[in-house]
């Protein structure tokens, strides 16, 4: 049986707060420059030693709620100004707010790691737009010409090209959701690796029958070494292309073309994370002004290359001497 | 379409927009579009964030730019009628 008190809206933590009503450990990790206490163990974000200072982000678990869940506005999902709502079916219900809480309310007996997809997912993205920032969707590396970004649609081979530059001694940024972030150093990226493969976009897109699985399916990169923990100068974002051309066994040089114009600003936009919790929130005029400030910033690519598995190793160096021939090496003392 | 020399225009809410280098970006929420916008019809732009008529708009342009009000009044004429086919303007 599951106790829950009615309570009206917006006084969740008054009850969680109460000792003795809810057990909740305090497991401290950083992702995206926040500190994040969680009383849900979430094995894969990076641990945050520090103990001093308040966190930026709390996430509590709730006692479980029998279904149904809530329909929201949008079917499975409501955007408000600080307030966003996700009701996953099968799996909880998620309540984020201004940029510093999320809740969750899980079904009875779901496997919590379903409940994780959804929460470093979905979740966390609509709490990068309440802070106002960029949440591209793709993946990030670090570089001795600054941070990279690897946009582009699904099967473009983000993942499996951030992939290979850690597999060659880079250190990765980010491999899913790259939060830019503007500060008093300019442009960066926030680090976060979920190191977890989120094949929940589907549902995203159109919802998901009752009773539907989802599939994790996880990798796992060693984080000491291979996982840039600090945030880096933004210098690139590169949109991965496919050409329509045919296999063939010879090396066929990718395309590096500069994104110009208006174009620019579109391709930021485009490539937004989960762009649709942005609409309610009444912050698209400050994302959109962000895009301009990237784009002038920044460098913007459009790559195509053939769709050659094999030849993912020399892509790697074409990048590298594309960067080295365009870009200069950024010295320390600039870092700072 | 013609514009009358009485008619009040301005922007149409819903826009968002970006000045990017020498142009300012423009995007449509509703229809999903991007426009950029450079030189005069940056400044066009400028001019409509409140609500002018179309005589006032030829007058102020007259003003900053080497052209007559007759080479004005046309070019406009034919720059607003694009504008309100995208859905950018507002007319009164």
């Amino acid at each position: 049986m599951f106790w829950r008190p009615e309570l009206p809206e917006g006084e969740y933590t008054l009850w969680i707060s109460m000792p003795g009503r809810l057990q909740m450990s305090l497991n401290a990790y950083c992702a995206y420059g926040l500190r994040i206490h969680s009383g849900l163990v979430c094995p894969e974000l990076p641990v945050y030693s520090e103990e001093a200072g308040d966190p930026d982000v709390v996430i509590s678990l709730l006692p479980p709620v029998p279904p149904p869940l809530q329909a929201l506005e949008n079917g499975y999902y409501e955007v408000r100004p600080g307030l966003f709502r996700l009701s996953v079916p099968g799996v909880a219900q998620f309540r984020v707010e201004k940029g510093c809480r999320i809740l969750i309310e899980p079904l009875p007996d779901v496997p919590l790691e379903r409940v994780r997809l959804f929460l470093l997912g979905s979740a966390l993205g609509a709490l990068l737009y309440q802070r106002g920032l960029f949440p591209l969707h793709g993946s990030a590396v670090e570089t001795p010409w600054g941070a990279m970004i690897f946009v582009g649609a699904q099967g473009e081979g983000k993942s499996t090209l951030a992939a290979e530059f850690h597999r060659k001694g880079y250190r990765l940024l980010s491999d899913d959701v790259c939060a830019v972030a503007l500060g008093a150093q300019g442009l960066t990226i926030l680090p976060a690796l979920a190191q977890i493969r989120l094949c929940a976009d589907a549902f995203e897109r159109i919802g998901a029958p009752q009773g539907s699985h989802f599939h994790v399916d996880k990798y796992m990169v060693p984080m000491a070494e291979g996982y840039c923990p600090d945030p880096m100068p933004l210098r690139a974002v590169h949109v991965l292309r496919h050409s329509d051309s045919e296999n063939s066994a010879s090396w066929e040089a990718p395309a590096f073309e500069l994104i110009l114009g208006f174009q620019r600003v579109q391709c930021l936009l485009e490539n937004l994370y989960r762009p649709h919790y942005l609409k309610g929130q009444g912050t698209q005029g400050d994302l959109m002004r962000m895009a301009g400030l990237i784009a002038q910033k920044a460098t913007l690519a459009a790559v195509t290359r053939r769709r050659n598995p094999e030849e993912i190793e020399r892509f790697v160096g074409f990048l590298e001497s594309a960067w080295a021939e365009r870009f200069a090496v950024f010295s320390p003392e600039k870092r700072n | 379409m013609r514009f009358g020399a009485e008619d009040k225009l301005s922007r149409v809410p819903n826009l968002l927009s970006t000045e990017l280098d020498q142009e300012t970006v423009l995007m449509s929420i509703d229809a999903g579009a991007y426009y950029g916008l450079e030189g005069p019809a940056r400044t066009i732009w400028e001019i409509l964030e409140t609500p002018v008529i179309f005589l006032m708009l030829v007058q102020r342009l007259v003003a900053e730019y080497n052209v007559t009000p007759e080479k004005c009044g046309a070019d406009l004429q034919e720059f607003l009628a694009k504008m309100e086919r995208e859905g950018l303007l507002r007319v009164e």
